[in-house]
This record gives C-alpha cells, structure tokens and sequence, in this order.
C-alpha cells in the first residue's frame, strides 16, 4: 500500500523527517486504518519501536492481499509476526534462522531507523562472535549512530566488495539499504572471517615442513654450541630455513604506529619485526634498529624451537584492532600468554578493504 | 527466587537459623545394604508432621548433577531421584503428610524468566558438546588419553518442564515409587502421600503453599503442625514465613563453595576442561579403593529453622512507642515484602537495591519510619497499601544517587586493592630465608629444629650461605643486563596486566550525573522526558508487586499478567501510585502444558513437540517466528559473564501463539492431546491408615462424584476425592516403569485423585497465627539475660533446646582400649609427636594387667588414686577399662577423652545413635572432653569398620 509512494524515496536523499511524514501522510488519507493499527502496538513498546514498526507493516501491508483491517486473520499475523522479527533484531540484538532474516531484509528495505540501541548478542559475548567479526559490526552500527546516509552507501559498498564473488549474500547485500547497515547480519560476518583467515587444513599442510626445520635447528644448534646468549640469532634462523629451501619474511613497523599496544606502554621510539616462514608466524622482536630488532624476533623464534616438538596451529590474535585467526607455531609447552598482536597478515590477500574499514 | 545472594546474606545475618542434619545412613553388612528404619525417632530430636518436597530442586541435580558424572540414561535418572527421596524421607522422617510437588504450568508471570533460562541452557549445551569435541581432538593429537565417549542419550535438562515426555514417565515413576514404599517401607505406613506432578499447573512450591493455606483455613488443621520444606530457593523462606504457621522448617543442600567440579571430558577432578590433558587416572587411595569417592563428595543437608528467624525478626522489627499495639505477623508480612524489592522470579530488582550492599536494612530502617508517620503496615492478606509503599520508595528514591555513588566507590576500591595485592603476591620470594639452624620449619611438620651438633660447621655453611646471597644479585644484574635489550618480558608482563580482566563496557555510568537519563536512554531507549512510557513501567512493576505479593499470600490472582520490559524503573520513579493498580483481570486460565511449550522452547528444544508444532518455530511463514530467535542480545547489566546478564528475548504475544496454534491442534496423538490436558493431584496411602478403607469402599462402590474426606480420619486433612482413571489399587500388580526395579505383585496401596477444599470467589486467606497454636520455645539469647544469678547461657545448637550429650558404654570402651594399642604403634600422621606424659614407655606387664583385669574391679577403688584430678566421678572410672591410677592423669586418659568425644561425635551420625548407651550427663567431663577435640588431638581411632564415614 504505501510501497507505491516510498519509490520516490531513493536511499541518498531521504530524511528522517520526512519519512515521518510519509507514515503521516498516508495514515492522514486512511484514516479508518489509523485506529486498527494502533490497536496492534505492543504494550511496552516505546514510541519509536512503534513508529519503525507501524512503517514495517504498511509498507508490507500489500504483500499479504489477505488482510482486512480490523480483522484478525492468519495472514496478518504472519506480517505482525515478520514486524516482530525485524523490531527485535533492530532493537533488541536478536537473531534468527537466515532464511527468515533474508525475508525481513527485503521487507524492511527502505526504512530508515536512527540511533540504534547497541546490543551485544550472547554469541558474541561468550567468543563465537570473534569469529564473526565483532568489531566490524560494531564499527557498522555506530557508523549507523552517526545517522547519515551517506556513510550507509560507503558501508553498503564496502559490504558488497567484502562479498564479492560467489557469496550468496552477494544479492541482497545490494538490496539491503538499510537493514544491513543497521547491524550486519553476523552470517555474512562468519563468510568474511572465514575467507580471509587461514584454511583449517593449513597447519596441517605446513607441519611437515616445520618438522624439517625443527631438525635442522636443532642440529645447527647443537653445532653453534647451544642456544645461549652470543649467537647470531638471525642468522641461524635464517641459514637453517633456507636450507629447508624456503625464506623469512621480516616486517618492520615503528613502534609508535601499532595500535594495539597497551596504552601504558611509554616508549616510543624503536622499531617492531615480525618473522614469518610460509605464512606462518614465528615470533616478534623489539629494537632501536632494523637489525637489533631482527635478531630479538629470530630470538623468540628460536626458543619455539627449544622444546621438544613443534606445531603450527591456528591461534586467535589481534590485528588491527581486530580478532583474527593467525598461523603460529608453537612448542610443546602449553602456555596461555597472549600473542603479541601481528604486524602482517598475509591472509587477506583478497580483502584489502579490510584494513581499509578500520584505519 | 533469583537471588543467589539473599540467602547467604540471610544465613550471615542470622547464623542461629541453620541447623545442620543428623542423618542415620544405611549400614551394609558383608555387602548388603540394610535401609535406616525411618519409623524410628528422628535423630534430630524433632518430630515433623509433614513434609513437602519441590521436586524441581531433586530433578535437577538427580538428571544433570554438576559434581558427579551424569546418569546413563533415563531409569538411572529415575533410580537417583527415588534414592534422593528416600535419603531426604530417612532424614526428615514426616508423621503424617509427604506432599511431592513438580512444577506444572506457571503463571504467565514467570514465563519471560523460563524462556531466559531454557534459551540460554540450550546454547549452553551446544557450546559445551562443541568444546568437548574440539579439546577432544586436542588431546589425541597430542597422544593423550581420554575415557571413551560413551554413547549416552544426550539429556537436554530442557526436558525438565511440564508437558514432556519425560516429566509424564517421571509421574509414572513417582506414582511406582510411591505404591512401593508404601507397600514395603515401615516409616510410611501411616503416611498419606500427595503426589502433584507436572500436569497440575503451578509452580511446585506454590502448589504446595496453596494446600497449605487452605489446609489452615478450615477447622480441623491442626495449627501445631510442623511443617518442613524442601528446596533450595531463597523464596521459600518467604513462603514459609508467609503461612504464619510457628513450626516451619525448610530443609535444603548446604551450599559449599567452589566445590570441586569434575572435568566433563575425562571425569576427574582437579582441573577444568580448558585444562584438560587426558592423563591416565591416578590412583585414589592405596588400592583405588576412594574411586569413586571424592572427598567429602556427599552433599550435606542443613535445616532452616523459620521460627529462628520469626525470633530475630521479632527483635529486628519491633517497633516501641507505635500508636497502635505492634503485631509482629503484619510486621513480617511487611518484611517479605520488602524482599520482593531487591529481587524475585517475576520482577527484575530495583537498580538501587542490591542485596549485598545492605538494601534490606536500608529497607527496614526505612520501614520504621513509614509505619511510625502514616500509622500503619505495608501490607494486609497480601494486599497492598500503594500510598505507604511509596513513601518507602520516596526514602529510597532520595538516597539513589548516594547509592550508586557509593557503589562505584566500593568497586573502585575492591579493584584497587586486589591489584595491590596481585603486586604483593607477584614479588616472589622473601629477599631472605634463614637457614640450617633458623630455617622456616613447616607448621604440624615432623621435622623439629635440630640441635647443633657442630658449631664450627654450623657457622661456616652460614657463611657461605650469606656469601651466596651477596653474590646472587650481580649475577642477576648480569643477566638482566644481557637480556635488557629483549623487550618481550616487559611487554608481556603489561599485556597480561590490561587483558586479564576486559571491563565490560557500561554506557550507564549510574554514578555520574544524568545517570537516570543514561539508564533510560540504554535499557529502555526512550528519552528520560517520555514521561507517559516511564510511567507505563512504573505502573507494570507496582502491578507486579502487588502481583507477586497477592501470589505469595492468596495464591496466582491472574494467569495471564506479567512485567512487560526487560529492567525495572529507579525508585525514585514511584509518584503517585496510589492509583496505578485496582484489579486483576477474572478468571483467567493457565497455558496447556504443550502450549506452555511453546511459549518457553527455544528452536532448538522442538523436538519435544509434535512436528507441525515444531514447524512454527522455525519456518519463516510461521505466524509466531519472531518469539523463537536463534541468538539474542544478553546486556551485562555491568556483570562479568554472560549467564549474568539480562537476556533481550522478546515477550511472548499470547493472542497470537495461541491463534497459531489452533490450526495445529487436530495433529496431536491421543497421548500427547494426554499430555497435554490438565491433570489432578493424587493422594496415595497404605493399608495401616485409618483412611484406606474408607478409599478402598469408594472404589467397590464406584462412586463418580466428589466425595469429601472425614478429616477426623485423616490427621485433619480435607479435601474431596475422586475415582482415578488408571489407579493403584490393593491387590492389583503395579507395574515398574524402571527396568532395574521389580514390579509390586502384592500391592496393598492405593491411589485416588485429590482436590484441595475450595473456598468461594473472594475468599480471603487471613495472614494470622491460627488460635492454639502454642508458641516455640526461644531459641535466641534473650535481650536481657541476666548472667549474674544464673547459669551461663547456653546457646542451642539442635532442634532439642536440653539435647543430652552421648557417652560410650562400657564394652564400647572396652573396645576402645582394646584397639588403642595398636593403633598407636602405627605409622600415623602423629607417630612422631612427643607422647603426652609417660604414656610412650609401655611396659609389657602394663598390657598384661590391663587385659587381665576385669574393669569392674577398678571401679571400687577410692578415687584418690585418681592421682592429682579429683574431679572424676566413680562412674567414670567404671568406664575405663584400664589401670590408669598408676599413672599421671594428665597423660594418655586426656587424649582418651579427646578420642571419646570424637568417637561420640561419629557415633551421633552413625548406625547406633539409639542403642542404649549410657547417657551420663557430666558438665566436666564434656567440657574436658570437647576441649581436647578443638584442639585437635584427635589420635588415630579405632579401624573403621567400614560403615563410619570419617568425614
């Protein structure tokens, strides 16, 4: 009924006063519908609640060709039930199977819904929702707070890169204009994370090489008299990797430009390396130069090697600001101190956005 | 109730109220177990009448316990729970009624609490199934070993709620157990069981307070009935109190922190499953013979006393110079409900009340000055004066800012020193430990300082000590110096110390100024200047106390109402809410249990409904989908972990859940349409009470109407009864539902439908003390106790204000002695320890004579050769069956004594409590005798004979 008239409002232009205006407007023309639909306002919903949700039911009013205002009938509770679903998901954080969300994405397309509450969903409390890309949610919503349309199309865009390909959301992460925008629905989230980590097959790909390079650590070791103080670290590293015919990559980052440092921490000066061999992280090392810090990070890299095996593992660990699945290798020794966060991240060759988004 | 802390709190406040149980356990005997006889006196020292169990707090740990591996399947589950009864019915021992309560449909009211849990209890099971598998793999690859996952029917504790498969075979089961015990158990043969299973709605405790209350309306009740009550929620505490009946005592678990929990994955203690590395077992005791006995693994029971506690809140609430005569019943009527501010099932608590912080007193103080100025209670049946509730809220109101000031403070200052005292224990060492000679020896050790036998090398090993310790610091700066260029230790060190505990983000800031903006603005999202909404809230929650209060006292005024928002308002939101509640909707109905069912369900725990039903909560043309999300928003509500939170699920739209759900209707089978249908209590006895024949007759004639019961028969009972459908009848198999139990061939039970007294549309219950009820005696120090010219005073400990204490007889000691010996050459812990006196040089000819000599023999010798304590009675010689008048008293008859009041100890909780032993009170000798156990010199006893649990 109303889906008609809200054609003129193309996602760029239209305001939050105006689309008022518009459920107005047309409850102004019908007035024998003003009372029936108030009589299907919830009892603790809140003004605003109603309103988005007043608007959810007219503008979908038409898709069910069942409903006679003022009566009761099945149809039109499945369209209170869909209004339910999108109001809950929009201002309480509920989510529900994809199928259904798929549906009210559609249905809610156009509505314009300003300052969302932020909510938190069990999920991504108890850690699932690391995988899900939390902070890029949440990042999504405040950016929704900041209400302006025009920051929805960059976000809108950036979603349909980060889609690109054979998603399936690829569809409606065009369609969506303001859902999505809203909260992200974390489905498409676990799509991205996924991508762009490591596949879960690769540690076990790599172990066999890094079982060589234990060995030939630990026999070039054994020659250069023990892991001790006055060695070469790089330098060990490096020969015994190349003698498993691969390389080292080293990264290099000042110290002051690494956002994930604890605020506390005061020095400034300095730069950060991170090793890594096939991808796969070794260890970080600190120094006032390129090379006093090379040789602190083949250092750590090195004591990985002290225990009595090693194993490439996936490990969640920040960067960016982010959560991110990682490759690292470990020893033996269980232990629970956090990684350092990584300075690279070969895995999103495919999603520069990525980094884009949160710089 | 969902307060966890109310208890605690209460059990601090008002330590005299626990009083823990005395339980008779089972003796075994070359391995067979011989039941407790429950028809003897209870070893309490208190008779109770009836007994009323809340099966929900049994179900739960029998079917999912937290501290031992879960049944196999579903008859070890029943098996668990028949034997929780029976160890609850040995220890309560009831005379007359044993009322079994489990949850039926609950008010409207309680659903939005019962989504939360079912909802969150089903992703947490999935977590943990998840977890399982993947620290599963972890430990295989790392070649460890875990138990073979056992192919057990994975339980869903969701089960657990009326209109389940489960809960229908569970009242099958009950109504087997009960048939039996009746038919076999000699502590039930007078007993008149009333079993109220799930498809009797209402809550279990609440269904047991609606019989109570109407049982108390009617003139044969006997108002000195001592009540006892089962269940661990704080709210029957409040039930109890608001029945008004002088003896009522609530039994429940003790509740010991951090207990130990044992790995899900691997079932040991002593790590949790994050930590688990799948080593094999070690080995529990010599021979493994403690497997499958953890330490102190069985729970304890301790009594509630209300009486105490109607005591103390006598004391506590007594208000002098009232212009009115002071009555305590109103008074504690009022405290109940004041209660309810700082928390319950069906309300969340006011954001300024906490109970930790003291809200209850705050309340009380404020209590007194309400009553003083407006002259008059709170509350009256159970309902609610509005104009005095919201002047208290006004005193609350005024202080809120204070409060949540305060609070801020508290937890700034509990974070400060907790990290100050992280620093003290981070610094790891002394600087300095003494050795050799001074050296830190460990307390109760068997080492003692050793004399110097060489003085020279003595003194040059403390010189080289000292020169080690001056070298240990260069040697360390040396290292530091090698490793200063590493930053990684520093870096880890302060990492560590900003992520170890990630502060949950709280936008409210309620210490700050515009926190009730904030607080509106994040919970509710609306504008603080929306008045009409808050008021919409404020008006739903003082419905909602007037709500909760009218069911506590007069029973559910309405099925359908319930608290519509997620967070409660500030008490300084209370204005003028005189008139914001007048009167429940009428004759409102209870949700069938199926339709019960699906208002509580998430998605994922359909399977317990018929298909279509299912396929309402999941396909997108449902017209109820939006009450079934797959995940939801939980608020932390500045908590630390999510099961503390508020969980955002959307309410539950009755008008439309039940339209859904008459299409699906016509697909249910003949035993669920079963399930699903209102049930009856039953009401169950054996072939010694004085009612059977009379129920026995009913059925010969085949009587279809309600007939009432002649209470005169029945301990005073009433109650109509009707013929059972499917009846446990004399003389008719009962069949057992279990396969592990035998059927009963020679029933002489029976079982008929029972129906509380009604009582006409408006009836009142009245809040009093019945007349002739006859008070208790004080158990409290009174005020004014005068310690000059009497007696000290003597606190009591049991329910038996002259509890005698136990003595051994004479062959018990004679078996003492007789042990004694041996013991003591044993390697024990204490075998080291320096004898007391004279008593380590035994002299061979000291056994002899002791053996030799018959004990009466001594008891005529004149007490002056007791040596120096002329204190001891003839009697007691008689006890001791061994010449000690040659030997210094204080010696080795002390650690006699010390041993004897332990074993008396043992000796109350076990086997032989009654068995005529002598009773000798002796001021002395127990004084003597309890000293010498404090102090722990609790020698090594006599070899347990297997049936003492030493615990």
């Amino acid at each position: 009924m109303l889906h008609g008239k809200c054609s003129f409002i193309d996602p760029e232009g239209a305001e939050m006063a105006k689309k008022g205006d518009i459920v107005a407007e047309f409850l102004g023309q019908n007035s024998h519908l003003e009372q029936w639909l108030e009589s299907l306002a919830g009892e603790c919903e809140t003004e605003k609640q109603w309103r988005a949700r007043k608007e959810f039911i007219l503008r979908n009013m038409e898709s069910f060709p069942n409903i006679q205002p003022g009566n009761s009938s099945r149809s039109l509770d499945q369209l209170l039930s869909l209004s339910m679903v999108w109001s809950n998901h929009v201002f309480l954080g509920c989510r529900y199977p994809q199928q259904v969300m798929d549906k009210i994405t559609g249905m809610a397309e156009g509505i314009i819904v300003n300052d969302i509450p932020l909510r938190k969903t069990r999920d991504e409390i108890i850690g699932k929702g690391i995988r899900k890309n939390s902070s890029d949610l949440k990042i999504a919503s405040s950016q929704v707070k900041l209400n302006s349309r025009g920051q929805d199309s960059s976000r809108n865009g950036s979603g349909t890169s980060k889609s690109q390909g054979s998603h399936p959301d690829t569809q409606h992460a065009h369609k969506d204009k303001s859902l999505k925008n809203v909260r992200s629905s974390s489905n498409e989230g676990s799509h991205v994370a996924m991508k762009c980590g490591p596949s879960p097959q690769a540690p076990k790909e790599y172990q066999a090489f890094f079982n060589r390079l234990y060995k030939a650590v630990a026999w070039k070791l054994v020659s250069a008299g023990g892991f001790g103080p006055n060695l070469d670290y790089f330098a060990i590293l490096q020969a015994c990797v190349e003698s498993s015919k691969s390389s080292l990559t080293c990264i290099f980052v000042p110290l002051k430009e690494i956002p994930d440092l604890p605020s506390t921490h005061s020095q400034q000066e300095g730069l950060v390396c991170e090793l890594r061999c096939r991808t796969v992280y070794l260890g970080t090392g600190y120094g006032r130069g390129e090379d006093s810090a090379k040789a602190m990070a083949a250092r750590e890299a090195l004591k990985v090697f002290q225990g009595r095996k090693v194993t490439v593992k996936i490990c969640k660990r920040k960067y960016h600001g982010q959560d991110v699945e990682d490759l690292i290798l470990q020893d033996d020794q269980l232990r629970n101190s956090g990684l350092p966060p990584a300075l690279s991240y070969p895995f999103e060759s495919e999603h520069q956005d990525l980094g884009n988004i949160n710089l | 109730m969902g307060v966890p802390a109310f208890f605690r709190w209460l059990s601090r406040k008002y330590a005299s109220i626990i009083v823990h149980c005395i339980e008779e356990k089972p003796k075994e005997y070359n391995g067979i177990r011989v039941p407790t006889d429950t028809s003897r006196p209870n070893p309490n020292e208190v008779e109770f009448d009836n007994l009323y169990l809340d099966m929900n707090g049994i179900i739960h740990p029998c079917t999912h316990p937290e501290d031992k591996p879960a049944p196999k399947n579903e008859d070890e589950m029943m098996v668990a729970i028949f034997e929780y009864i029976d160890r609850l019915f040995n220890i309560v021992r009831p005379r007359r009624v044993l009322y079994m309560a489990i949850d039926g449909v609950a008010p409207r009211a309680k659903m939005n609490q019962q989504r939360s849990r079912r909802f969150r209890a089903s992703k947490e099971a999935v977590e943990l199934t998840e977890e399982k598998s993947r620290i599963r793999e972890e430990i295989f690859q790392r070649g460890g070993y875990l138990p073979p996952d056992e192919v057990k029917e994975r339980f869903d504790s969701n089960c657990i709620t009326p209109g389940t498969e489960f809960m229908d075979n569970l009242a099958q089961c009950l109504r087997y157990y009960v048939a039996d015990r009746l038919n076999n158990d000699p502590g039930w043969r007078n007993i008149t069981v009333i079993l109220s299973d799930a498809s009797v709605p209402g809550e279990g405790e609440h269904k047991i307070m609606d019989y109570i209350r109407r049982q108390r309306a009617q003139p044969n009740h006997d108002p000195n009935t001592h009540h006892c009550l089962c269940g661990a929620d704080a709210d029957l505490i409040m039930l109890g109190l608001a029945t008004h009946e002088l003896n009522f005592t609530i039994i429940r678990e003790e509740f010991k922190p951090n207990k130990p929990k044992p790995c899900t994955l691997c079932g040991q203690l002593g790590h949790e499953i994050k930590e688990c590395q799948g080593l094999a077992r070690e080995k529990q005791g010599e021979h493994d013979e403690f497997a499958d006995t953890p330490p102190c693994s069985e729970q304890e029971f301790i009594f509630i006393r209300l009486t105490v506690l109607r005591e103390y809140l006598e004391r506590e609430l007594t208000m002098a110079s009232l212009p009115f005569p002071f009555d305590i019943e109103r008074s504690i009527d009022d405290w109940v409900f004041m209660c309810f501010f700082v928390g319950n099932d069906f309300l969340p608590h006011l954001p300024s009340l906490e109970i930790r912080e003291g809200a209850i007193d705050r309340l009380v103080g404020i209590y007194k000055n309400v009553v003083h100025k407006t002259g008059g209670y709170l509350t009256e049946n159970g309902f609610v004066n509005l104009e005095r509730v919201e002047m208290i809220m006004d005193a609350v109101g005024v202080a809120e800012d204070n409060i949540f000031k305060k609070r801020k403070e508290d937890e700034e200052g509990f974070k400060r020193r907790m990290k100050e005292k992280k620093k003290r224990m981070k610094t790891e060492k002394p600087a300095f430990i003494p050795r050799g000679q001074f050296a830190p020896q460990p307390l109760g050790g068997r080492g003692r300082p050793q004399p110097i036998n060489n003085p020279r090398q003595a003194a040059y090993e403390m010189r080289m000590q000292e020169r080690n310790l001056d070298n240990r610091p260069q040697s360390l700066m040396s290292s530091h110096d090698k490793n200063s260029t590493s930053p990684s230790p520093a870096v880890k060190r302060k990492a560590e110390d900003s992520d170890s505990e990630p502060e949950p983000e709280d936008n409210v800031r309620l210490w700050e100024e515009g926190w009730k903006q904030r607080y509106y603005k994040n919970k509710f999202d609306v504008d603080v200047s929306d008045d009409a909404f808050r008021r919409r809230v404020v008006k739903s929650y003082v419905e909602g106390l007037c709500w909760v209060l009218r069911y506590y006292y007069q029973g559910c005024a309405s099925w359908k109402w319930f608290y519509p928002f997620h967070y409660a308002p500030f008490a300084s939101d209370f204005k003028d809410i005189k008139d914001m509640f007048k009167e429940f909707e009428a004759g409102t109905k209870p949700f069938k249990p199926l339709e019960q069912l699906m208002g509580v369900f998430p998605a994922a725990s359909g399977n317990f409904l018929p298909l279509t039903w299912q396929r309402l909560m999941t396909e997108p043309i449902s017209s109820i989908i939006d009450f079934y999300p797959e995940d939801f928003g939980i608020d932390l509500n500045g908590k630390k972990y999510a099961w503390q939170g508020v969980a955002l699920l959307p309410f539950v739209d009755e008008r439309r859940l039940r339209a859904a759900l008459e299409d699906v209707y016509p697909d249910l089978t003949p035993d669920e349409i079963k399930r699903n249908s209102l049930g009856s209590d039953v009401l169950f006895l054996g072939k010694h009470h004085p009612l059977f024949d009379f129920v026995c007759e009913l059925y010969k004639e085949n009587m279809m109407e309600f007939v009432d019961i002649p209470p005169e028969l029945c301990h005073g009972i009433k109650g109509t009864v009707s013929l059972d459908e499917n009846p446990i009848l004399p003389g008719k198999l009962v069949e057992s539902p279990v396969p592990m139990l035998k059927d009963i061939a020679m029933n002489n039970a029976v079982g008929i439908e029972f129906k509380d007294p009604q009582y006409h549309e408006g009836f009142v219950f009245k809040a009093v003390v019945l007349p002739g009820a006859k008070v208790p005696p004080k158990v409290l120090k009174p005020g004014d106790w005068d310690n000059s010219n009497q007696r000290p005073w003597k606190p009591q400990l049991g329910f038996n204000p002259n509890r005698q204490q136990v003595h051994l007889s004479q062959s018990a000691f004679r078996t003492l002695s007789h042990n004694m010996p041996r013991e003591r050459t044993r390697d024990g812990a204490y075998s080291n320890a320096p004898p007391p006196g004279t008593y380590h040089q035994p002299g061979p000819n000291r056994q002899q004579r002791a053996s030799l000599a018959p004990p009466a023999q001594y008891s005529r010798q004149p007490a002056s050769l007791l040596g120096p304590m002329p204190g001891y009675s003839q009697q007691q010689q008689q006890q001791y069956s061994r010449n000690y008048g040659n030997e210094p008293s204080l010696g080795w008859n002390r650690m006699m004594q010390s041993q004897r009041s332990a074993y008396q100890q043992n000796q109350q909780r076990g086997p032989g409590w009654s068995s005529g032993y002598q009773q000798r009170p002796n001021d002395l000798r127990d004084e003597r005798g309890r000293q010498g156990y404090n102090s722990g010199r609790n020698y090594p006893l006599p070899p347990a004979s297997g049936r003492y649990n030493w615990n």
